[in-house]
This record gives structure tokens, sequence and C-alpha cells, in this order.
């Protein structure tokens, strides 16, 4: 089969691309990339090991008591209760053949799976990644495009030296600035948490617990948790529209500067044609991988802003086990953030040949 | 090029205020519901968490001591703020025998775990033997001990050594009684293989099985731990029936209890953070934690930090009072190890104070012109105080005196490390005592013991008379008489041991004006939230 890219239009880029079976492509790209991912995530467990242990700290001072590591008795019983006197590779291999059952091991901080941990704490994450997420895409790529659009006048002035302002920000210091304005002065918003003491959590479905409350029909929890998402979701989207801004800006006006753009208009296309045929597809190809980045990194975990307004997420779980040298955690954060970026690289990819045809995936 | 048709400004100018818009609606979301504060039932308790487990044998990190102190009972306890003096709980009363081996506890008649079931002598056996098995952090505390009742009503405890504090330990929250039938149902065991076969954590983490005033409700050990009052409690009923301990940074602690309507405790607002805050809270503080530097006696180790004159010459160097002022409101320049919190303590008259001119003096005598030593230390904040900005202060003083100190701070888990080696020249350290009792300091500090022999002091590098000074204490049995050991053993400290202590800083409980009952205590459970009412 043959398929052409909208030859129906003069200064478009006709590209043509033999795809004799486009089931059986994706079909073996993503076996590929399952096989990538595998190798990949082994990879991860290798080089996660080796670092944690080339990295000078000993779980056990970081675990037990300054008394209680003076006692050689204590010392051992923690040694051998978590395998650390054994050899570093039989701790590996152990870890491997436990991995490929599922069992991710315990946390020595929490005393609970690991599993448990992330199932715990994920939702928490993306309940704040999400609407960021949502918000930031819907902020970034109306302001960047009407920044492309002014391209040098004072709104694109103004605008460039906003989303350099949000770039320079550090996270913690604008966290600290919104908790003061919004909830110390303005009485407008809780301070931290997800929930208000006065309430429970409800029952936990997908451990989102808007969602969950709403699933409840416990409306009030589910309106006390929204309003404990606002200021946290304010600092990740102003933090992610800085950088969406930039990225979208630049690339519309490059795609604004190509000669079909111009063959476009000068052939009398209506603008709206010219923006969702061309200008929206081309320009937001590069747009999807930064935001696909910039939710695997929403979702990695942002510890200041999660620390600062006790947001129960996984960048305070990830914080909390590197400083305690908590391995079986540290392992399953690593390998769950490599499973993030992959899967979103991944549909980042299957998106690119949705928005451009131009693009295969070849 | 600039192609801006008219239309495609306008979506792109309508989709941005669209976008903005939905974000201040969602903005507005927040308005009129700050919900902190809690209502007329609930004590919110803001802490900056340290927190691993609710089980009563693995308990030692402060927010789990606080916690676990409501949840579960001990045979002793402390009232108030007084560490001094343990007073019953379980064990309405006990003897002691006059050799301070043997102690005799009568439980209480009556007590039930919140399932209702009777609290019994076997309970208690059970759940100090598993605590001593266990092997974790605070089994250090009761590892010279064993534990067996005589009848249903009568627990023996006896030590191996002569031990006048066994009452203190037995009044620390990971002592608390456990419902032994439950435990054991869910992997709990005493037995000597506990360390390896005890998997009773994740459950006890989660429920509560114990007859404190109050049980656990829900264990989240990021976000919050929630308790409820106790039906079957055998005591006073707690004013609150529900209690929160919630998460929060310290900063967000101050802007809460600024704000806070009522019913309100932070635990972790000291120091500097003190400023500021309205006359409407109280405040509750004690000096419980010492901060020091340790200087290697090792010469193979540090031939400057091992000369007794440079050691003395860097003592003379410091400006201690400078570094109380660092530390802010409720901190006082260094006396002894003991802190003011707990018996035993120097008294303020005794506290170290500056002689530059005696510093150099004495940097002449040990012959060393321009001395350098590495100066290590954790890159943290402990209590509201930057211990790099305490160990920058300490090497300006040191310069005026003609010491160059180079700053090595450290992440916590590597300094711990290296400082276990023995292998520091010359480091700085707070710390705080496991249990109210000072006398775990000789068992670690004096000449030859684990935490000396990190700083290279050796008995045979010792002074005699710091030796003597240790060996009276332990040999003291009247506590009272003890106390005054323990002053003395300091003096001898201060004057020949590796050990120089800069200051001694409080931890508070800083409250809502209409509550009561909200004393700091030294025990290690902070504050009593049993204990909390309004008034």
């Amino acid at each position: 089969m043959t398929t052409t890219v909208d030859d129906a239009e003069p200064g478009a880029v006709t590209t043509t691309v033999s795809r004799p079976r486009p089931h059986r492509a994706l079909l073996f790209f993503l076996l590929k990339r399952v096989a990538i991912t595998a190798g990949l995530l082994l990879g991860v467990t290798i080089v996660t090991f080796g670092l944690v242990t080339v990295v000078p700290g000993d779980p056990v001072t970081a675990n037990l008591s300054d008394q209680a590591l003076n006692d050689p008795a204590t010392v051992a019983a923690f040694r051998e209760k978590w395998g650390l006197d054994q050899p570093l590779y039989v701790q590996y291999l152990q870890y491997l053949g436990n991995l490929f059952q599922g069992d991710l091991g315990i946390s020595q901080q929490t005393g609970r799976t690991v599993a448990d941990d992330l199932l715990q704490y994920v939702p928490a994450t993306m309940e704040l990644a999400i609407p960021t997420m949502v918000l930031a895409l819907l902020i970034g790529t109306g302001i960047g495009m009407l920044a492309a659009v002014r391209n040098g006048r004072v709104t694109d002035q103004l605008i460039r030296v906003g989303a350099l302002l949000g770039l320079s920000t550090p996270p913690f210091w604008l966290s600290l600035v919104v908790l003061y304005v919004f909830f110390y002065q303005l009485g407008l918003a809780p301070s931290g948490g997800r929930l208000s003491t006065d309430f429970s959590p409800p029952p936990t479905v997908t451990g989102m617990y808007t969602v969950d409350a709403a699933l409840a029909g416990q409306w009030d929890v589910a309106w006390d948790a929204a309003q404990h998402l606002v200021l946290p979701v304010l600092v990740l989207t102003s933090l992610t529209v800085a950088m969406l801004v930039r990225f979208v800006r630049s690339s519309m006006l490059e795609v604004l500067q190509q000669d079909y753009i111009r063959a476009a208009y000068a052939k009398g296309l209506p603008a709206r044609v010219v923006f969702r045929r061309h200008l929206l597809r081309a320009g937001l190809v590069p747009v999807i991988t930064v935001s696909g980045l910039a939710f695997a990194s929403l979702l990695s975990g942002t510890v200041l802003v999660e620390n600062i307004f006790g947001w129960p997420g996984l960048g305070q779980y990830a914080y909390r086990s590197a400083t305690a040298l908590d391995l079986p955690a540290i392992l399953g954060v690593s390998l769950f953030v490599a499973l993030v970026y992959t899967l979103v690289n991944l549909t980042v990819d299957l998106l690119y040949g949705l928005i451009d045809p131009r693009i295969r995936l070849s | 090029m600039s192609v801006s048709p008219r239309r495609l400004r306008v979506g792109a100018i309508a989709l941005a205020a669209l976008a903005i818009a939905s974000s201040t609606a969602c903005s507005a979301g927040g308005s009129g519901g700050s919900g902190d504060g809690g209502s007329a039932k609930t004590l919110t308790v803001n802490t900056s968490f340290v927190l691993k487990t609710l089980d009563p044998g693995r308990i030692y990190e402060a927010t789990g001591l606080t916690a676990v102190h409501s949840l579960y009972d001990t045979l002793l306890t402390f009232e108030g703020s007084d560490v001094s003096k343990p007073v019953p709980a379980l064990a309405e009363s006990y003897e002691a025998s006059p050799d301070a081996k043997t102690f005799t506890f009568k439980l209480r008649e009556g007590v039930k775990f919140s399932d209702g079931t009777a609290l019994t002598a076997d309970d208690v056996v059970f759940s100090l033997n598993r605590l001593k098995n266990v092997k974790a952090s605070p089994a250090v505390m009761v590892s010279g001990l064993t534990f067996a009742k005589t009848d249903e009503r009568t627990v023996v405890v006896t030590s191996a050594t002569a031990d006048p504090n066994i009452p203190v330990v037995l009044a620390m929250p990971s002592t608390g009684v456990v419902n032994s039938k439950v435990a054991k149902e869910h992997g709990a065991t005493d037995a000597a293989d506990a360390a390896k076969n005890d998997t009773a954590q994740q459950y006890l983490d989660t429920n509560s099985v114990g007859s404190g005033p109050y049980v656990l409700k829900s264990y989240d050990p990021s976000a919050q731990v929630v308790l409820e009052a106790n039906p079957n409690y055998w005591g006073d009923k707690p004013e609150f029936s529900r209690v929160v301990l919630r998460n929060m940074d310290v900063q967000t602690q101050k802007l809460t209890m600024q704000r806070a309507g009522g019913s309100e405790i932070a635990l972790d607002i000291s120091g500097k953070l003190l400023e500021g805050l309205p006359g409407s809270l109280k405040t509750s503080a004690m000096q419980d934690t010492v901060y020091f530097l340790f200087l290697n006696a090792d010469p193979a180790v540090s031939p400057v930090t091992s000369n007794a004159k440079f050691n003395q010459a860097l003592r003379a160097a410091i400006d201690y009072e400078g570094i109380a002022g660092l530390y802010g409101k409720g901190a006082a320049p260094g006396a002894g190890l003991v802190a003011p919190a707990y018996p035993g303590a120097l008294p303020a008259e005794e506290q170290s104070k500056r002689d530059v001119a005696k510093a150099k003096a004495l940097l002449t005598e040990a012959g060393l012109t321009n001395p350098t030593v590495k100066f290590n230390y954790p890159a943290i904040t402990y209590k509201g105080v930057d211990l790099g900005t305490v160990a920058t202060k300490v090497q300006g003083d040191a310069a005026e005196a003609g010491i160059k100190l180079e700053l090595t701070p450290q992440p916590l888990t590597t300094f711990l490390d290296e400082m276990r080696t023995g292998k520091m020249a010359l480091g700085f350290t707070p710390q705080s005592l496991n249990y109210p009792v000072a006398d775990s300091l000789i068992n670690n500090m004096s000449p030859g013991q684990a935490t000396a022999l990190r700083s290279g002091w050796t008995v045979e590098r010792a002074d005699p008379a710091v030796v003597t000074a240790g060996k009276k204490v332990t040999e003291t049995l009247d506590l009272a008489a003890r106390a005054a050991a323990m002053q003395q053993w300091q003096r001898a400290m201060n004057a020949a041991s590796p050990y120089v202590v800069l200051a001694s800083n409080s931890s508070t409980v800083v409250a809502s004006g209409d509550l009561t009952g909200t004393d700091y205590t030294a025990a290690g459970w902070q504050v009593d939230l049993a204990a909390v009412g309004r008034g």
C-alpha cells in the first residue's frame, strides 16, 4: 500500500512511505520496545546495586540507633535479617530471583513490601501530576502559541520574561511563597497534607482521594481533598508551564517560517485550516516529547514541593529511602521510574505517528 | 518572517485565556476551606515525621514514640515533664532489692486490652522478652535483663548487674505491653530467635494491640497517624476522642500555628523559629540536646588533636555564648555532657567560657604554631539548627586563637560511617538520650567504651581520674547520690576528655492557647497526648 500525505495542497511536504503490513510493523515495534525495556530494567538493577554499594555509608548505621550500633549482637541481627552478611553477588541474585517472581522485597524503612509502598505513594503523586499536566498543557500551549504569533512584540517579550522567571524560580521557594500568600495571608487554601484532620481517607480504589471519595459518594471528602490539591498543583503547574511555553514558542516559530506554511497562505487557505492541518501538527511534535518528559518527571517525584506541602508522594518516599540507604526501596523506586520513562517514551513515539503522519514507526 | 493572521492570533489568545481561567477557577476552589485546626474533639499534632514503625518492640524514633506511648501501657510512666521519678502505670507498685538487681512489679487489677480481653503477667513477660529478642534498636536497654512472672499479677525483672535505673527503662514506650495472643496470631514471637522469625511488624504498624488510652485508627508513615480513644481504657478518658499526628515541614508548622483556630500542637518549632509567634500560643521547652565536638585521642590519627594542650586550647578558644546565640531562644552555652533536662546535669554557673589569650598560651605550650585540623560534621539541620552555621562559627573562633579548621561537611550516613571507623580527627554532632537516664553516657563515652573508641580514647590514654569518676557513678545505687556523682564525672570529663560541649538546645511543644497539659517531656514521647485537655 502506498500513502501520500496531504497531496491536495501544494507546498506540503509529500512523503511516500511503503508500509506493506502496518499491524505487523506495529507489533514488531512494540515487541522490540518490550525487549529493550526488559534490558533497561535489568540494567537499572545492576547500576543501582552497584551505586548503593560504592556510596559511602552503611545501611546498618542509617537504620539503628547509636547505642544499638555499639551492640554487636544487634548489628549482627540486622545484617542477617536483611541479608547484608551475604556477598554482594548473592544479594543481587537473590533480589533478581525474587524480582522475577514479582517480589520487590521489603523496605527497611517502613517494614512493608516495596510493592505496597509504591501502591500507596504512586497514586498520591498521580493525583498531583495529572491535573498539573492537564493545566500545564492548556496554559503552556496557549501562551506559547500566543508568544509565537506575537513574535518580537511586547506580548512576546513579557511572556518570555515570565517563562524565564518561572524556570529560574526554585520550587521550594515558590511553594513557601504560595503557602504564605494563599494559606497564611488570605486563608484561601489549606496548608498541606492530602486531607483535613477532620476527615478520614475514603475507601481505596485508585488511591487518589478525590476520585475514591467521589466513587464512594463522599462529596465532602472529595471537596476537601480537591482543596488540598490546589496549592501544590499551582506550584507544579507554574513550573511546568514555564518550560512548555519556551518549547511551544520556539517550535511554533520554526514551523511558521517553513516554506509550506507561507505557500499555504499564499494559495489562500483559511487560517484555521493552516493552523489545524499544518501548524498545530508540526509544531506540537517536539512539544509532545517535552510534555512526556515533564509528566515522567512529575511522576518520578517532586521532592521539595511534596516536602513543603506534606504530600506523601513518591518523591518523599524516594528521598527517605535514599537517605536511609534502604536498598530494596531504592531499587523499587528506580525500577518504577525507569518503567515510567520507558512507557512515556513509547507513548510519545506512538503519538508522533498519530499527529504527524510523516513520522512512521519504521 | 512574521505570519500572524488575525484569526490565528485570536485563537491563541482564547486558548490561553481559557486555560488561565480554568486554573483560576481551580484555585478558587480552595477558598474557604482551610480545614486545618480540627473539630472540637480532634487534637491535631503537627510534626516533621521521624517515623518508621509503631511496633513497640522496634520503636525508637520520635514520632513513633509519641504515638506508641498513647497506644500501649508500660509498667511505669512519667507524669508531665518530670522525668526524675517514674510513677505507677500498669504496675500499681514495685519493690527493688537492696542490691538493685531484682525488681518486683505488682500489676493493677482490671486492666483490659482495647479488644476487651484481660491483661495478664504473661502479656508483660511476653512483651519484654520479645523486645529483648527482636534485637531492634531499643533492645539494648533491656539486653542484660531477664523477665519472669511469679503469679498472675506479679512480674519480676532481674539484672545481671546492679542497675537502679531499671524502673526508668520500664517506663519507655518500647516496653509497652502487647496483647500476646493477638500478637502471636500475627507473627510475633518472644523466642531467642525472634530477631529472625518475628514477622509481626507489618501488622503492628497498622493495628494496635495495647491497653493505652488510644487505639490506632490509621497509619501512613509519610502523611499522618490517626488515633482514637480506647473505649476499654482503664484510666481517665482522654479529653480528645481523636488525635491526628500530621507530617508537616517546620516552616509550615509555624505558619499553621500562627493561624491555628484551636486544639493544635506543633512539635518542631524551636530556636529562631520561636521568634514572632503570637502571644496567644503556649510554648513549653526543655534543654534535652547537647552539641559537642570530639577530638581524636589517637596520635596515629592526629598528632594535633591528641595533644592534651591543643585540646584545652580549642576549649578556651570557643565563644560559647555566641554559639548559643546561633541556636536562638531556649539554648544555653555548654556545661557538661548531660543536657539540663536530665538529672545529673551541671548547673548553669558552670557553663564554659571563652578565653582567647589562654588558648594562645596553651597552643604555645603545646609547641604548635598555626595548627591545621580537618573538621567533619553532618550537613544537616537538627532541631532547627543548621550544623554548618555552627561549624563555621567554631572555625572563626578557633582562627582567632591561631587554630585553622578545614570544614568538611558530609551527608549524615557518610559522617556516621566515618566516625565509626575512629579515623576522624575532629568531629561535631548533636546528642539526645534514648531514655531519660544519663548513665548510658558513662557506658558509651567513658574511656575504652564504644563511643569513646571512635575518638581513639582508650583507658591507657585517659586520665585515671576520669575512669574513677565513671566507676563512682555506676557503683552508686542511691539515685540522688548518683546524680551528684554524675556531675563529678562531667567535671572530670571537661578537664581531660576529648569532648567539648558547645551548647545545649531545647525541644519544644507549641500549643494553641485553649489547650492544657501540653508540657514538653524529655521522656521520649515529647508530649503526653492523653493528658492534653482544653481549659
